[in-house]
């Protein structure tokens, strides 16, 4: 193998390179986007609330699948703690009706696409 | 644990919080993110992490080696060594029962029987890639491009990197290993973009690659001579999209993921079904194992640099080996064979007189992206079916029509549309809806996830299919 730039990667490039941008390029568009961010904006500490406000959110409108999830794995009841919070937001979820209309939605797609899911 | 599971989200949730509440402790966070790479190989099997322990160590071994040795023999030796242990796992694991079913096949073709058992052994996940992640890190060093890692957790953590480790995007040693030298600074990289990128990903794979193989493709590459002509036609154009929207899908999803971690990947995927010509597909697709292929294959092998014949033997060769690096099957080596010809005949129809002078008019584009995408097409064909036998078979099938119905159900030209429309979306889109719901603040951005999320929930089915190239 040869350790010096290669002639022939000027005629590869045209066969097989993707057009990337330069590193100078890339340094310069993350310094853009660090910039547009101010720290509070950007603290890792919003982002993961955020992340976790969906997926909350997430899991109070579809809850059966976590509680079936948490239910396939406490054979030992090590997770009955968890599980009962789950069955908890489960209740919650079909008291309010959200529940209810995540089911039906996902019924009705299924019959669109033709599979025979409950 | 594949990505669009509760298993992952969970996983994913807590891998977040840890890794950002140890930002300012770099190496904690870096021995935390490998205890957490691992965790997620072992969830598929915790015997393989051997193997991903040996590929790290030979790696750092080597790298140190290869970095100190002063004269050029030794550390050519060292590199070569190095390649041949990775490759040899490789070609053990993936290859040597193929390998021993061709011996088998002609020696009983001559009237012999030798006694050669088959090894049998299960294909590890990820192997490919790990191969190719560590084969990146020596062939770097050696040729100077990054100094060798004094830390055995930097280079298990590049070859073992969890976004990464099962299905790619193959992120370079150059690319990676100085991301890992302070701690990340979560404002180089946009949320909105970013959360935008795992849930279009997970509405390609859930919905689009889910029901097309589910509800067509997997039924129709079976058993073809059930099906009409129509429909075969049809299921190589779904599955066409099929593979891409599950392909690009799980490199979103990585990408997306490495990134909110803060971790910087290569794209991987330019709609390629615009491609204008085999290279320009080759540009747009797989793109970071098109660059692999090239700078450590292509190149190597003598890439352009001695003539239109040794170019054509080189291309033929890379291409080849490309698709047999996707699985031991003749299928991918001829997938690879007719990429490689059409490389050829590409390269030479872009240097011809005609092309200069008739290639640039709009009726010469559009034959040219109709040629590109059909043969594209007719090689996924290939790529798709399980045995020579199958494709053949597929192919009789369209030619011959048997007279049946079609059987196409009604969501499959809805659901390529949609994958059409991925390829006809200026690209610019995400980064700009990105940067529009970063100014709007945190609730809009989470009532806009979450409705993201609520829709790919409701449409897709209760599991999930594995990604394709989770097989290679």
């Amino acid at each position: 193998m040869e350790t010096t730039p290669h002639k022939s990667a000027v005629g590869a490039a045209a066969v097989l390179t993707p057009r990337a941008p330069s590193p100078e390029a890339r340094d310069a568009l993350a310094m853009k986007a660090a910039a547009s961010h101010p720290a509070s904006v950007s603290s890792p500490r919003r982002r993961i609330l955020i992340i976790y406000a969906i997926l909350g959110l997430a899991w109070f409108a579809f809850p059966g699948g976590l509680v079936d999830w948490l239910d396939e794995r406490n054979a030992t009841g090590w997770l009955a703690a968890p599980l009962a919070l789950a069955r908890g937001i489960d209740a919650a979820s079909a008291a309010t009706g959200v529940k209810a209309v995540g089911q039906g939605l996902r019924k009705r797609f299924s019959s669109i696409v033709g599979t025979d899911e409950d | 644990m594949l990505f669009p599971t509760i298993d992952f989200g969970l996983f994913f949730a807590l891998s977040l919080a840890l890794v950002w509440s140890l930002n300012s402790q770099n190496n904690l966070k870096k021995v935390v993110l490998l205890a957490l790479s691992l965790a997620f190989y072992a969830s598929w099997n915790w015997r393989f992490l051997l193997l991903l322990l040996a590929s790290g160590v030979i790696s750092y071994l080597v790298g140190l080696y290869v970095d100190a040795a002063a004269a050029r023999p030794f550390r050519r030796f060292a590199l070569a060594l190095g390649v041949a242990l990775d490759l040899g796992i490789l070609a053990y694991f993936k290859y040597l029962d193929f390998f021993i079913a061709q011996v088998l096949t002609f020696a009983h073709a001559l009237g012999l029987n030798p006694s050669i058992a088959f090894v049998n052994v299960t294909l590890p996940v990820a192997i490919s890639f790990m191969t190719f992640h560590a084969i990146s890190y020596i062939v770097d060093v050696y040729r100077g491009r990054l100094a060798a890692s004094r830390s055995p957790v930097d280079i298990l953590l590049y070859i073992s990197f969890f976004p990464h480790l099962v299905a790619g995007p193959i992120v370079r040693a150059h690319e990676f290993l100085p991301q890992l030298a302070s701690p990340r600074n979560p404002g180089d990289f946009s949320l909105s973009e970013n959360m935008l990128l795992i849930l279009g990903g997970l509405f390609k794979k859930m919905v689009i690659a889910n029901y097309l193989a589910v509800r067509f493709v997997d039924p129709v590459f079976t058993d073809p001579s059930q099906f009409s002509r129509f429909d075969l036609i049809m299921a190589v154009y779904a599955y066409a999209i099929q593979i891409y929207a599950d392909f690009s899908a799980y490199t979103d999803i990585a990408i997306g993921v490495a990134a909110l971690l803060g971790y910087r990947f290569p794209e991987n995927f330019n709609q390629p079904y615009r491609a204008l010509g085999i290279g320009d597909f080759w540009r747009r697709w797989h793109m970071t194992l098109s660059t692999w292929l090239r700078d450590y294959l292509y190149i190597p092998l003598g890439g352009n640099r001695h003539g239109a014949l040794a170019t054509a033997r080189n291309l033929m060769l890379t291409m080849v080996l490309g698709g047999l690096w996707h699985g031991a099957n003749w299928t991918f080596l001829i997938w690879g064979a007719m990429h490689g010809a059409a490389l050829v005949a590409d390269h030479s129809w872009r240097r011809s007189v005609v092309f200069a002078r008739y290639g640039a008019g709009r009726i010469a584009k559009i034959v040219d992206w109709a040629l590109t995408f059909h043969f594209v097409c007719f090689a996924w064909l290939f790529f798709r079916s399980p045995s020579l036998d199958s494709a053949t078979q597929y192919i009789l099938g369209i030619w011959t029509d048997n007279g049946a119905q079609s059987t196409m159900p009604g969501i499959v030209p809805p659901l390529i549309a949609c994958g059409a429309l991925t390829q006809i979306v200026p690209p610019q889109t995400r980064a700009a809806l990105g940067a529009m719901l970063d100014d709007r603040g945190a609730v809009a951005q989470a009532a806009f996830g979450f409705a993201i999320l609520y829709v790919v929930i409701a449409m897709a089915p209760s599991a999930s299919a594995p990604f394709i190239y989770f097989q290679f």
